[in-house]
């Protein structure tokens, strides 16, 4: 009654003999016509999609490793994600908000994913991961640098059982360095990789971006290196390990930024929503919310005080050229923003129609979503 | 002396015709010794092989998206060939100051690894160039406008005739169909529709964006993936297609969690600062010379910063025993955490943290940035000779692999530095057609190089 598995002995749980039956009978292929969510696509050749046939075996949590392995997913991949049993992710526990007992957290970022539910410190469990990685294409994880070494689950040692696996690391700071064992927080590593630095009011304290965009960038550089690392594999016969982690993430995004400081010396500072060296070019309150302004040339700037029905600015010798509105900034928006404030965003949006000024309104989230030109959502049931 | 192309004349420009003899004894093959810059990489071993070794990049992208996606093609070993208009190039060569020399240190920072070729696609003869290398090459990247290739004749449709593996990926403000696909793309605005300002700013303050344009870079490191997706499915298929990537999408895509709150509980977002919404302590506080972000989430933790603030009482207090506590009477905590890590300064705070389980990391300048070990160990600061900029530094790769080394990048590019090159290697023309487009005006050669 209880099968052997791989020389182990099976233990009885407090589970029933008839309740194991009854899972295994779960996932027994379905007779009869198949049921609309697992149908498969036809691979006449047109509906390929790029990663049809890699499988990922997906040992990361919380967003940047799911956010990676979940675009993935949407490009064909079957993205096998191995959860702890009782907790699992830890986002599952993330809220309110949940809709019913799920985290709106976990749901927005773990679709197109199996769950396989694997005490990794048990050894059986870890040697079912280890025969899977032996079977996938791509290993995926976030865990600190040598934890899964301890597991038998390290590069090296998955490397030698299966030469081609694309083994790809995601963490704070890196798998060597003298901070490597520094667990990966966005809100640290947006600290430390200068971008809170330079996120803020003009003459107020730095805050972070309101989404952790350092972890979503790591995740970004991630599904991208995983790919350059499946094509690598075509020309090469072998696998390798990729090292992500969030600090040269946000550091690289840091541009020119972080050139102006390389080669000049220049040490940056936060602007708010303007631009240093472009005037008008930023958000303004309006009478119900606010309003972004792009006016990149004398041309765009004079249509805005036409629109804002401010000719005389237009005469200012003052704010002739960008140049000179750059270097006469402070007077020339408070006299914009108080004409902003008139008036409602919706209005503006109207009056600048048919301008060459580019505009645009900061949506609340909800205004997000009534934006015409987000594509009609998709229902998939 | 002036050949015919394509049956069109050529016509005299201002130039010389020796000047041009000139300008085509340039990148002939070396006699001799091979110059150091271009020498291939030998792929005998296999092992430096880079992932895009062999693939082609017909690069028409300007600002900052595309080309640091295409930037990150080329630190992947593919061959980036960027197309600029004559004279002005790429928008970011005027971008300064700051300069070094007369290169624009924004141009420098995402343009290494490239190869530009400066041709006028309003010329028809600067268009048949550009149609001529998209047969040749495997990828076409661009950020026009949606339409506006199309009426030059090197829209998807039009190339992909001629063409049909190729990837074409199209990245824009707002997508290519659609009521705002002709607005133009900027990432200030874009940031601003998309949600991601209203999330940002300070908890009482005015929306911010942020300090550096990432919804421009993550529609980048969209476009540098699904590129390489396109590239895995035209080994399975053997077409290409088109992408599109935009501003628009990728910020909202990006909105993941605050988005997942909206869409299924119908709950708004608001700005935070440097707070958590449901974890407390976990922000950013002043100190004597800065600002740490202390990161205690759980109730061990926060009984770690007490003690380490020699704020013992607080871990005695009821309304702080547990983080739905110490989130309910956030205001009152924070007010007493932040009047005590304002006594000292940030890196005796750091120093007292060492050693506690609490994460806990330093608000750094660029200028602090790049004096982190980490950093250095890290080899983000790529340092490398510009023929005229002379050594510059630019930030590295953000990615590192066992299965290829980092190669030494080629600095980013003179405008037209490559025109006679490219024409030369990648499209096989012979000197005669070269010369009369360089006479024509519909190519450009650098001739500082």
């Amino acid at each position: 009654m209880f099968a052997v598995f791989g020389g182990f002995q099976s233990r009885t749980g407090a589970l029933r003999p008839a309740v194991f039956k009854k899972l295994l009978q779960r996932d027994q292929p379905a007779r009869g016509p198949s049921r609309g969510r697992w149908v498969s696509v036809s691979n006449s050749g047109e509906t390929v999609r790029p990663l049809e046939g890699i499988k990922v075996l997906d040992l990361t949590r919380v967003l940047a490793g799911p956010f990676a392995t979940m675009i993935l997913g949407d490009l064909g991949a079957e993205v096998i994600k191995v959860e702890r049993p009782g907790v699992g992710d830890d986002t599952r526990a993330w809220g309110p908000p949940f809709v019913g007992s799920e985290s709106v957290y976990f749901l927005s970022i773990n679709r197109n994913k199996k769950s396989l539910a694997v005490d990794l410190k048990n050894p059986r469990g870890a040697q079912v991961v280890r025969e899977l990685a032996g079977m996938c294409d791509v290993l995926v994880e976030n865990y600190l640098p040598g934890k899964l070494q301890e597991m038998g689950l390290g590069f090296d040692q998955l490397g030698e059982v299966n030469p081609q696996l694309i083994y790809c690391s995601i963490s704070g700071y890196g798998q060597t360095g003298p901070q490597a064992q520094s667990p990966g927080y966005d809100s640290i590593a947006s600290a430390v990789s200068g971008m809170m630095h330079i996120t803020g009011p003009e003459d107020g304290e730095p805050v972070r971006p309101g989404v952790a965009m350092t972890d979503l960038a790591t995740g970004l550089y991630a599904h991208g290196a995983i790919m350059a690392a499946l094509l690598q594999l075509q020309k090469t016969g072998r696998g390798g390990h990729i090292d992500c982690n969030l600090l040269s993430s946000q550091v690289s995004c840091l541009s020119h930024i972080a050139s102006n400081y390389l080669n000049a010396g220049k040490e940056a500072k936060r602007w708010g929503t303007a631009h240093e060296s472009i005037v008008p070019y930023q958000g303004f309150r309006t009478k119900d919310g606010h309003i972004v302004v792009a006016a990149g040339n004398d041309k765009q700037f004079v249509q805005v005080c036409q629109v804002l029905e401010l000719i005389e600015l237009t005469q200012d010798p003052n704010y002739k050229s960008n140049k000179l509105r750059v270097k006469n900034r402070k007077k020339l928006l408070q006299t914009l923003s108080q004409r902003f404030q008139q008036e409602k965003t919706a209005d503006w949006l109207r009056r600048f129609e048919g301008s060459s000024v580019p505009v645009g309104p900061i949506n609340s989230i909800r205004e997000v979503f009534s934006e015409p030109q987000l594509p009609l959502h998709q229902v998939w049931i």
